[in-house]
């Protein structure tokens, strides 16, 4: 059951029909992950993507970001290409023979940044994420909690209008994690736009503006926060009842 | 362009950064070393006892730096999940593998020189002089290095790591051979085994058209024309190698 | 504590057998007078970097084999194959040519020394050296009475050949000439010596050795005629092994 909030702007990221089959093992046995996903993120919106494990929502990311080809369906993207996306990978793993500083320069050099500004923007970044002091450390000596920062901060570097963050709470303390949430909460501020998949319904609850539950390969509802809120009395509960129904 | 720059940069910082590398260059300057034993016990001929082995040592160990780093270059990215951040970026899948290619070939420009430099110095301290033609020699062993590690690059992209490196030292050996082959399409009874072998033989690349070690000892003349068109064709190989590379990871997905 | 120490007892007792076998092996190594050497044909298909370094591996492998059995069991049969494949690979290494001809000859083979020395000849026509090493071959070994005739012609064509050294064409003279036997196998050695490597050098000083009076001043006279035939150097070399024990 999906339900439209009736917004008037245009989504940002519109997908239609999703559909997508992977061939698993040997005898390349062919299974349909995501069996007709319909997705509106709208600008501006911090859009949580929740549902059991396995449900297809890191799927669903990758579709969006042209790492996998949809079987069927369709990807909208109200920019004109990546250049303009950031992304955080589920359990990140990096160069890690590369530093902090050396690896958010890369990864700013992937996108044509220029050097100075390049250089201003690692800083800035290394020091809202809190790794200023590891910034020249090799990636191999990083903390799990300090992978998913420098994450982060190479998800910013090219000054994202829409940011995609799969699991972006994942190994971080409750002081990272507070950080992440203020993190995001500022891009909202800044009037970008969040999408985000995460198991902690706490944070979702506080953070998002719309949220699509996903089981099986299909979204069973999409709205706003308070319309869940309108029907349990806590996100957890409308989440479980969602589930189970 | 710029991506293909970041990329190879970054490529090269990976691999010249591999203790196994090191390790392996090390191996090399003993084997080089070892030369000086040889021509100790060659009445007289250690000037081309240096050259010649040390040049074997630099193309053994250039080749098994090539093939195993080449073929674990890409494997790598997709299993470390590395891919995901590169991917996620406006990269192309042609400049990942141009700029992992080139990263490689700057990796083993630089392991080439320092096996060279070594051998060179050996030489001049035995022959007393150095020698334009094991330059050359040198150079040429770079380049038909350069083909392999596009040709594993390619194999690395159908399959696993150890395959590929395995099909890239087989390649090595029949480019060696290649004139062999094209004996062989010659003899053959019937037109069929006539046009395979012929077919076979312009896949493989041709890695001993040029040969210039006779010149190296001192037994032979280089034809400088040839050099150059081999060069050109070697040129145009690799860049067939890494079409077909990207033709099939394009096809990937992660 | 007890554990860790039988490990050490057996790591080091392990290392004493290893140690301890390749010790006694030194002794018992056969000089196998055969050792295995294709034909050339088997490489001829290689490309010429191989075929390269497979001649220099045999040639090392020559000068190592001629080595071990001209101090040993004076057996060499697989000398001729090395050679030919030596100079067959790479048939612009002089160097196969001269050391393979001195050793078959030692080898008692002074018949396909002497055809090595021809190939050589045909691959080197401006190296001196080899109408010089033909003269010296057919002058020790060859039969007949006009065997100094032949001798000198080779040395007459190696006079011929432009940058030869100046000693080259006396040679020539001295074989042509009426000097005696003496005189003529003097300069022969002296040539032989001047090969360079330390095989036909001990040959050359053993053989004049057993012609030379062994009163000094004879000796001294006898070696007259190398003043004119062999460089200073080598000559003051070759005077010092010969007066050894002299005062």
């Amino acid at each position: 059951m999906t339900q439209n909030a009736g917004c008037v702007r245009p989504p940002l990221l519109e997908v239609a029909g999703l559909r997508k089959t992977v061939k698993v093992g040997f005898r390349r046995r062919p299974v349909e992950i995501l069996r007709g996903v319909d997705l509106e993120v709208h600008q501006n919106d911090v859009f949580g993507l929740l549902g059991p494990n396995g449900a297809g929502k890191t799927t669903t990311i990758k579709t969006v970001l042209g790492l996998m080809r949809p079987s069927a369906g369709s990807v909208r993207l109200g920019l004109p290409d990546l250049s303009r996306v950031g992304y955080l990978p589920e359990n990140p793993y990096f160069y890690d023979y590369l530093s902090g500083r050396e690896f958010l320069s890369f990864c700013g050099q992937l996108f044509g940044i220029d050097a100075n500004v390049r250089r201003e923007r690692v800083d800035r970044l290394l020091a809202e994420v809190g790794l200023e002091a590891a910034a020249d450390k090799h990636l191999r000596k990083y903390s799990k909690g300090m992978l998913q920062r420098i994450g982060i901060a190479q998800a910013l570097i090219n000054d994202p209008e829409l940011v995609l963050l799969d699991e972006p709470m994942t190994g971080l303390d409750p002081i990272g994690r507070r950080e992440v949430k203020v993190i995001i909460q500022r891009l909202q501020e800044r009037g970008k736009t969040v999408l985000f998949n995460s198991h902690i319904l706490s944070d979702v609850h506080e953070l998002c503006t719309r949220i699509a539950i996903i089981r099986g390969g299909t979204v069973v509802w999409q709205g706003t926060v308070p319309e869940a809120m309108a029907e349990a009395a806590t996100l957890d509960d409308f989440f479980m009842r969602v589930i189970a129904s | 362009m710029k991506q293909v720059g970041a990329i190879a940069l970054n490529t090269f910082k990976e691999t010249i950064r591999d203790r196994v590398l090191g390790i392996i260059v090390v191996f090399a300057l003993i084997m080089i070393a070892g030369g000086l034993w040889l021509g100790s016990i060659s009445l007289g001929e250690g000037g081309r006892m240096m050259k010649d082995f040390g040049l074997v040592a630099v193309t053994l160990f250039g080749l098994i730096v090539a093939v195993f780093v080449a073929a674990g270059l890409i494997h790598k990215e997709v299993e470390k999940r590395t891919v995901f951040v590169l991917f996620s970026k406006p990269v192309s899948r042609t400049a990942f593998i141009v700029g992992k290619f080139l990263g490689l070939c700057a990796t083993m420009a630089i392991v080439m020189a320092g096996m060279a430099a070594f051998l060179f110095v050996l030489v001049w301290i035995v022959d007393g002089g150095f020698s334009g033609m094991l330059l050359l020699a040198v150079l040429l062993i770079y380049a038909q290095l350069l083909v392999i590690i596009a040709v594993t690059i390619f194999f690395s992209t159908l399959g696993s790591a150890i395959l590929a490196s395995v099909l890239g030292i087989c390649v090595f050996v029949a480019g060696q051979l290649s004139h062999n082959v094209l004996s062989l399409s010659r003899l053959g009874q019937n037109a069929a085994t006539e046009a395979l072998s012929w077919v076979v033989y312009v896949i493989i690349p041709n890695l001993s058209a040029v040969d210039v070690k006779p010149a190296v000892v001192g037994e032979q003349v280089v034809a400088w024309s040839s050099v150059g068109v081999w060069l050109v064709y070697l040129g145009a190989y690799v860049v067939v190698c890494l079409g077909l590379a990207v033709a099939v990871f394009r096809r990937k997905e992660f | 504590m007890r554990g860790r120490l039988a490990l050490v007892l057996v790591v080091v007792a392990c290392a004493a057998v290893v140690v301890a076998y390749q010790a006694t092996r030194t002794e018992s190594v056969a000089a196998d007078p055969r050792v295995f050497v294709p034909s050339p044909e088997v490489f001829l298909d290689l490309s010429p970097s191989f075929r390269t370094s497979v001649s220099d591996a045999y040639y090392l492998s020559m000068v190592q084999y001629f080595g071990e059995h001209v101090r040993g069991d004076q057996e060499f049969d697989s000398l001729p194959a090395m050679v030919d494949l030596v100079t067959e690979l790479s048939p612009r290494f002089s160097k196969g040519y001269v050391f393979g001809s001195m050793a078959l000859s030692d080898a008692g083979r002074p018949d396909l020394a002497y055809e090595v020395l021809q190939r050589g000849f045909e691959q080197f026509p401006d190296d001196y050296r080899f109408p010089a090493y033909l003269g010296f071959f057919v002058y020790r070994y060859g039969q007949g009475e006009n065997k100094d005739e032949v001798a000198a012609q080779w040395y007459q064509k190696a006079a011929e050949i432009p940058g030869r050294p100046d000693y080259i064409p006396r040679l020539a003279a001295t074989l042509f000439g009426k000097g005696g036997e003496l005189e003529k196998s003097v300069a022969m050695w002296g040539q032989v010596y001047l090969a360079g490597d330390k095989y036909s050098q001990q040959r050359a000083v053993d053989e004049l050795n057993a012609i030379l009076p062994t009163e000094k001043d004879a000796r001294i006279r006898a070696l007259a005629p190398l003043a004119s035939t062999m460089p200073v150097a080598d000559l003051n070399s070759l005077l010092g092994e010969l007066f050894e024990g002299y005062e």
